[in-house]
Parts: structure tokens; C-alpha cells; sequence
């Protein structure tokens, strides 16, 4: 097991509000790892610091030997952290294949390994390639995602994070990302993924972490978790 | 065929006023700073072409390549170290500053070359190219080439290099280009660059053609914000389309209501484009 992402104690906030206290966990590289929790768990802040966009109050952010914590979001990307935002967040009035390329905008590399990163991401995502030409925006929700996973992996990241994998998606287009996700994962990418769905958080990730008002209050493998019984009363439903 | 002529000059007018608006336009759809310097950074430009020429004998078309990266450098450095200072506060704030650049800048000048009117002379052919019926004075025809091409050059600068996308990007949504690892406070330098390098450029065209002078700059500007509204906001290809229908109605409105009445024109079909279509010929709904 390879450590990729490591978190130890982090707390974070937004002015007088603290929504994360004392939060560790580690993502490891090759591995899919799911953060569950209800509404308002600080679910999304904890991606926000994990890859810059908010300064931790306290609390260390490691990728391999490097210290992350307090630097700006441009040394998580160039540490190997690609963070897909909620709601995805493409670029509008730009073409899918230009929202890929500023996924590597940080990379600084030649033209023709840029064209082969897009070629690989259009192997896998074949609906991306008949698009390349088109609006990105203009595109469904479930090909939106694709484009928006596609963009964070042009970084070539060790950990890429996801922040609502399937939030207002088809079925089938979840199903299809739950699949890609673990091809690039056997890729040797380590996966964080924010999920509300507990069933698809269950069924993609091997490792699970649970999270309530700011703090981790479970972590463990995805079949533990799926096991324990306040986790199915309250995110499942069953007894 | 007076007709066509006449349009043919809007045409040849709206060229100049098409760079004149590019630099202008983007620099307000990406950093949403109203730069009212941008008319006396046009004037520098148009000084920077009358002393080159005065002192080297330079062609005015060419001090291009002196005045745009000229103007380009002081419009970084002025956005990276000074603007970038404000830039997270209300549009009026950035509206103040930039008035109070304009202000020093212009009276700069002022008080440097004085407000005479200097023109260039002697360095195009007098004799215009003629096409059947129709007259084209041949410093007016490259002028506007020029300035047609420059801007149509910094929109494919915009859409297919590296930097250009990411200045496009930076506009669309700051906080997931940040998270691409663009430096959002170099892309909005490079922007405030281009965008008084567009203005130096456009000086420069001016300066081939017409006298310069300080006074100029408050008529420069608000070609670059009629243009620019009319073209659709932050759109290189929109303040082009509004730059060229600009200098069109312009003549049109001389040629039918009286020539004192081409600017009245201008402004009246102005406010009929915001009352029908407020995003403007080539401008999105809803981006700003």
C-alpha cells in the first residue's frame, strides 16, 4: 500500500465558522476511497483544502514527502492533486478538447504529450471525442462529469478528487463512471470521491470514511462500514 | 454608388475602432475594471508612432512592434502591483482609479507635448487606389487592415495558445482555473497588458491618419465603449463587429441627418441595441 494523499489533524473554516475539527485520513495511490456524510459535514470544505483553494487553520496535508499545508492551489496540482468540483464546473463558451487541455495547464508540456493524454482520456471516454469540437457546457450531466474527470486526469495527478461523483446523473451514466473510476484507479491513480448515494459509495470504493459535523467519525474497508449498523439505519434505510 | 462610398469609409473608420475596442473589451469581460485610461493610452500609442516617426523616420504602421510591447509592460506592471490592489472591490472603485490614471496620464501629456495637434506626414501616397466608382485612400486602407488583423489576432491568441485559454478560462470561472494551477493575478496582469497594448496598436494606426493630440483621448474612449457594448462585452470578435457597425452608422447618420450628427447617430442606434438585444451582436446573455 502506497501512501499517496496523508491527513493528520486538519481544521478548517470559513471566517468565525469552523466546519472541520481535528480531521485525518489518507487516501492511498491505486485505491478508490470514499467520503460519506450528510448535508452541511464538511464534506466539500475538506476537498477545498485538500487542494488549496482554502487555507487549514491547523493541521499537516502530505503527498509523498512533500508538506502542502498553507501553499497555493497551483503546488497541490504540480504535487499530483487534481480536484474535480461540484456541480463540475467546466468552462463555458469553451470546447470540451480546450477544457481538457487547460487540465494540464499547469504541466507546461509538449504539444504532442498533450495529444496523447487527450487520446487516452478520448479512449476511454469515446462520447468526449464525438464532442471534442463542441460547447462543453452544451453537453449532458453525465458526459459534463466525464469531461470534468478527463480535465483533472490531463494533470497526470497520483490523487484525483471528486466532490459529487453522481449528483443529478442518469443511473446508467453513474454506472458508466463507477466502472471508469475503477480503471483509472487499477491505473495506479488514488481516488478520493465525495458521494451522497451511500449504495454507489459502497460499491465503488474500497475504503470508506464517514464523516459528521466536521469530524471523521468512522473510517474503514467499504465492507466494514457497509456491516455497520448505525451507517445502514441512517444512509441505507434497513436495519 | 455615393452610398457605397460612404459606407466604404465607415468600413475603413471602423477598422481603427475595432482595435480600439478589443483591448477594451477584454480587459472589462475578464478583470470587470471599466479602464477609462484606455482613450489616453490610445493617445500615448499615437505619440509613440509621431515620435518615431518625427526622430527614426519610422512608418507609423510599424511602431506597432514599439508601442504595443511599450504599452503592453506598463499595462502588466500597473495591473500586478497597483490595480491588482482593488481589483476584488466594487466596479466603481476600479471605475475611480482607473479615472484618476487617466487623469495623470493624460495631463502628463499635456503638460510633456503640450495639446497642439501633431500630425505625421509624407509617408503614404496621397493619390487613393481607386475601384471603379469607389476611392481608397491607401493610408486608411492599411490602417484598417492593420488594426482588423491585430484584433483578430488576439482572438486566436485567445483561443488556441496555452496563456490564452487560460485568460478565457480565468473569465469564465476564477476558482476552477485556479484549480487548474493557473496564477490568477499573472493572467489578469497579462490581461491589462494586452488590453492597453491594444490601445498603444490602435494609437498607432490613429497616428497615420489623423493629428494627434491629448484631447482626444474622452472621443477615443467612448468609441471603445460604444464599440464594445454594441459588439457584445468581453468579446474580441464582438467589439470587431461593433467597431465596423459603429464607423458604418456613424457615416450613414453624416451622410443622411448632417455631418455634425454622425456621433447623435451613433448613440441613438446604441440605445436601440440595448433596448432589443443587451447582450450586443456576438455577446452572450447572462455573462456579465
Amino acid at each position: 500500500m502506497t501512501p499517496g494523499l496523508v491527513v493528520s489533524n486538519l481544521s478548517a473554516g470559513y471566517g468565525d465558522v469552523s466546519v472541520l475539527t481535528d480531521v485525518s485520513m489518507s487516501a492511498e495511490v491505486g485505491v478508490i476511497t470514499a467520503v460519506i456524510g450528510s448535508n452541511g459535514a464538511g464534506k466539500t470544505t475538506l476537498l477545498r483544502s485538500l487542494s488549496g483553494l482554502l487555507k487549514p487553520r491547523q493541521g499537516s496535508i502530505r503527498i509523498g514527502d512533500a508538506e502542502l499545508s498553507g501553499s497555493k492551489a497551483l503546488d497541490f496540482v504540480n504535487a499530483g492533486i487534481a480536484h474535480v468540483p461540484e456541480g463540475r464546473r467546466l468552462f463555458a463558451g469553451m470546447t470540451v478538447e480546450d477544457n481538457l487541455l487547460m487540465g494540464a495547464f499547469a504541466r507546461v508540456a509538449p504539444l504532442a504529450e498533450l495529444r496523447r493524454d487527450l487520446d487516452r482520456i478520448y479512449a476511454m471516454f469515446p462520447k468526449l471525442a464525438e464532442r471534442r469540437r463542441q460547447d462543453a457546457v452544451s453537453m449532458s450531466g453525465g458526459e459534463q462529469q466525464m469531461c470534468a474527470i478527463g480535465r483533472g486526469l490531463m494533470s497526470r495527478p497520483r490523487v484525483l478528487m471528486i466532490d459529487e461523483l453522481s449528483l443529478g446523473l442518469s443511473p446508467v451514466a453513474v454506472d458508466f463512471l463507477v466502472e471508469s473510476l475503477k480503471t483509472i484507479s487499477s491505473d495506479g491513480v488514488g481516488i478520493v470521491v465525495v458521494e451522497q448515494d451511500v449504495a454507489v459509495a459502497l460499491d465503488l470504493a474500497r475504503h470508506v470514511v464517514v464523516m459528521d459535523r466536521g469530524r471523521v467519525s468512522k473510517a474503514g474497508s467499504s465492507s466494514d462500514i457497509a456491516q455497520d449498523r448505525a451507517i445502514r439505519v441512517a444512509y441505507l434505510g434497513v436495519d | 454608388m455615393q452610398l457605397a462610398q460612404v459606407i466604404l469609409n465607415g468600413l475603413l473608420l471602423g477598422g481603427l475602432y475595432a482595435a480600439m475596442a478589443a483591448g477594451f473589451s477584454l480587459v472589462w469581460g475578464v478583470l470587470n475594471i471599466i479602464n477609462i485610461a484606455q482613450g489616453s493610452a490610445v493617445v500615448l500609442g499615437s505619440y509613440v508612432a509621431y515620435f518615431a516617426w518625427r526622430y527614426a523616420g519610422l512608418n507609423p504602421l510599424l511602431a506597432v512592434a514599439l508601442a504595443g510591447p511599450l504599452l503592453f509592460g506598463a499595462g502588466w506592471v500597473l495591473q500586478r502591483f497597483l490595480i491588482q490592489r482593488v481589483i476584488a472591490a466594487p466596479v466603481l472603485i476600479t471605475l475611480v482609479f482607473t479615472f484618476g490614471m487617466d487623469l495623470i496620464l493624460n495631463n502628463t501629456m499635456i503638460s510633456l507635448f503640450t495639446a497642439d495637434y501633431r500630425k505625421i506626414e509624407g509617408v503614404f501616397p496621397t493619390v487613393p487606389l481607386h475601384f471603379g466608382a469607389l476611392t481608397l485612400p491607401v493610408d486608411r486602407l492599411l490602417a484598417a487592415a492593420a488594426g482588423i488583423g491585430v484584433a483578430f489576432g488576439l482572438h486566436f491568441y485567445l483561443h488556441r495558445s496555452r496563456l490564452g485559454r487560460a485568460i478565457v478560462a480565468v473569465r469564465m470561472d476564477r476558482q476552477t482555473a485556479e484549480l487548474m494551477g493557473v496564477r490568477v493575478e499573472i493572467i489578469y496582469a497579462t490581461t491589462f497588458g494586452l488590453g492597453l497594448a491594444m490601445a498603444g496598436v490602435a494609437g498607432c494606426l490613429l497616428a497615420a491618419i489623423f493629428p494627434t493630440s491629448p484631447l482626444n483621448s474622452a472621443y477615443y474612449l467612448h468609441i471603445a465603449f460604444v464599440a464594445c457594448v454594441l459588439g457584445g462585452l468581453g468579446s474580441v470578435l464582438g467589439a470587431v463587429a461593433g467597431g465596423l457597425l459603429l464607423g458604418v452608422v456613424e457615416s450613414l447618420g453624416a451622410l443622411f441627418v448632417g455631418a455634425e450628427y454622425g456621433t447623435t447617430v451613433a448613440a441613438v442606434v446604441l440605445l436601440l441595441m440595448l433596448f432589443t438585444r443587451p447582450q450586443g451582436l456576438l455577446g452572450r446573455a447572462g455573462y456579465e
